[in-house]
């Protein structure tokens, strides 16, 4: 299962997910399957939701179980 | 998004299948005769007092949601000018598929319909079959088949919406 931190950056930035969804061009929706790790983001997604996030997608999105480094 | 018309597409299709099948009740039972003879050519059906009131009821409901159901489709359009919504599509018009987030509920919703579907639809096929049954049970059938589908995929869909937050 793929695991990020789409809400704790989100957060960090003082988006909404619909504010989050403008800027990467999905719907609201997404935004929240995304955070609920209910649906997997393409690439170009992760990709536009890394820069969107100012951080890398190895930081944003990682593999359950596999190690990662909190900043 | 939760009120966006495409949401409760299936429940209008779920009513629509409903009023149908009492329509069929209505028109399963009448007496019908068929006069062919040199001098006339003629199909009469006479409705029984309950058979002929159901099928006024129904009738009249049916036009009735039809024009609430066609009112809503316009308000939906004028509110969403880059997703409307045409009656006369072959695409079903339930499907979401803004951004890939929705295109990706929308298949899970439609894989199950399908589970459905290739279960029901052979299994009806063969009851009928098997056993001799009342064209209104066929129809009731077949109508219990497309309410099924729509109920399916409406729970999907409302599955994954519920629990959604900001």
């Amino acid at each position: 299962m793929l695991r990020n931190r789409v809400k704790e950056l989100r957060a960090r930035y003082g988006f909404t997910q619909s504010d989050l969804g403008k800027r990467v061009d999905v719907t609201r929706q997404t935004i929240a399957f995304i955070e609920k790790g209910e649906f997997s983001p393409s690439i170009t997604l992760a990709l536009k939701l890394a820069s969107t996030l100012e951080t890398k997608v190895d930081d944003l999105f990682w593999l359950e179980g596999e190690e990662h480094n909190e900043k | 998004m939760k009120n966006d018309f495409r949401l409760n597409y299936p429940l209008w299709m779920m009513a629509f299948i409903l009023l149908l099948g009492v329509l069929a009740f209505g028109l399963n039972s009448p007496i019908t005769e068929f006069v062919n003879t040199e001098t006339e050519t003629s199909v009469t059906i006479k409705l029984e007092a309950l058979e002929g009131f159901v099928v006024f009821c129904s009738i009249i409901l049916y036009f009735a949601f039809l024009v609430i159901f066609m009112a809503r489709l316009k308000k939906h359009n004028k509110e969403n000018p880059t997703q409307k919504i045409s009656p006369l599509a072959i695409r079903p018009p339930e499907y979401l598929e803004q951004d890939e987030g929705m295109t990706y509920i929308t298949r899970k919703a439609v894989q199950k319909v399908y589970s459905f579907i290739t279960l029901a639809l052979p299994f009806l096929a063969t009851v009928v079959i098997v056993f001799p049954l009342p064209k209104l049970a066929i129809i009731y059938g077949i109508l219990a088949i497309a309410f099924g589908q729509y109920l399916i995929y409406y729970l999907e869909i409302r599955k994954h919406f519920k629990e959604e937050t900001e």
